[in-house]
């Protein structure tokens, strides 16, 4: 259920995208950072499943909140001619590969009990 | 159930606006690539020559200009050259034409002398430079007395003849400057040409003749007008 509402939405989300209009190169940048910022926040998602601790609002909220505050840091960064969508990156990509270890971790758990099992 | 239901909806929705903001990422910079930050910098400088091709192309406009401005001035200075050397040209000319002037050329010398019971008046003068205008004199003098407009041969008391208010007596030389054969032809008609009657009517002594150089001096006075104004049409 929750796979096929996936698969639609990045089908849709392929289409939407495809046939937007282009956008400037200067705002790209800004785009870049809160693509980043989704994207720690759907790992984050997936690795608090696999925990047991998902939230759908702490999810939804931070998908949306990360991304808009990581534009406006981003923006305040080029007012103060500092460049702090670095800090931005770092952070979000750290985090990246945290939830991203932990993915791998739980599946490969998962695969070498069941292999145990088929030995045993 | 139903939870579950919102949860699916939510992260389709979710997936769509990730996916979406993606592609139109990944369109923008395949559109612009990375060259497009040099391209940028490649355009300033573009820029900053095409800025200074124009201040140039303006400066060289500039200098035709300036250069057009000193042809036309050093054009109108020849202009103004020619111009006073042609009012100098028609002043001398017209100054010939006054009587301002000496003048030269071929022409007449006609000579009356007072007889012991005649003498030469003012009208056998006046007479006289009547003809030769007739004739075609070009300039006439009398003993010197260059004829202008305002001349005038007057008797003084019967005594003396003026001539610009200048006393002479005789013999009378009267030069003119003209086509001499005309000038010769015009006096000398038998009986009612000019000599002829002064020698038969007045009896006095007429010589005539032809000279090829004659020089008549300028005249000597002022010539001003007092009343007159000349009107600029």
């Amino acid at each position: 259920m929750v796979l096929i509402a996936i698969i639609i939405g990045c089908a849709v989300g392929a289409l939407i995208g495809m046939n937007a209009p282009i956008i400037s190169y200067t705002y790209s940048g800004y785009l870049a950072i809160a693509i980043v910022a989704a994207l720690d926040s759907v790992f984050g998602g997936i690795a608090s499943t696999i925990k047991g601790k998902f939230d759908m609002v702490i999810f939804v909220s931070g998908f949306f909140g990360n991304a808009i505050l990581s534009i406006l840091l981003t923006f305040l960064g080029e007012k103060l001619n500092v460049d702090i969508y670095l800090a931005a990156i770092v952070v979000f990509v750290g985090r990246m590969f945290t939830n991203l270890a932990i993915i791998r971790r739980h599946y490969i758990d998962k695969w070498v009990n069941r292999n145990k099992e088929k030995a045993e | 159930m139903k939870g579950k239901t919102t949860m699916t909806v939510i992260i389709g929705l979710i997936c769509v606006v990730l996916v979406s903001v993606m592609f139109m990422q990944f369109k923008t910079i395949s559109r612009i690539d990375i060259t497009a930050l040099e391209n940028m910098q490649e355009k300033d400088l573009r820029n900053e020559i095409n800025t200074s091709k124009t201040k140039y192309e303006d400066k060289v406009k500039e200098l035709e200009d300036i250069n057009l401005k000193i042809a036309e001035f050093n054009e109108n200075a020849d202009n103004n050259r020619k111009i006073s050397e042609l009012l100098t040209n028609e002043l001398d000319q017209l100054k010939a034409l006054a009587g301002l002037k000496s003048v030269s050329g071929s022409g007449v010398v006609v000579r009356l002398e007072d007889r012991q019971n005649s003498k030469v008046y003012a009208n056998n003068l006046l007479e006289l430079v009547n003809e030769l205008k007739l004739a075609g004199a070009e300039a006439i003098s009398i003993n010197g007395e260059r004829i202008v407009y305002d001349s005038y041969i007057s008797d003084v008391g019967g005594e003396f003849i003026t001539i610009n208010g200048e006393r002479i007596v005789s013999p009378y030389e009267v030069k003119a400057i003209g086509n001499p054969t005309y000038l010769e032809s015009g006096l000398s008609k038998k009986q009612y040409g000019y000599i002829d009657k002064q020698k038969i009517e007045y009896n006095i002594t007429v010589t005539l003749e032809r000279k090829n150089n004659i020089t008549i001096n300028e005249y000597t006075g002022d010539l001003n007008f007092k009343s007159a104004r000349s009107i600029n049409s």
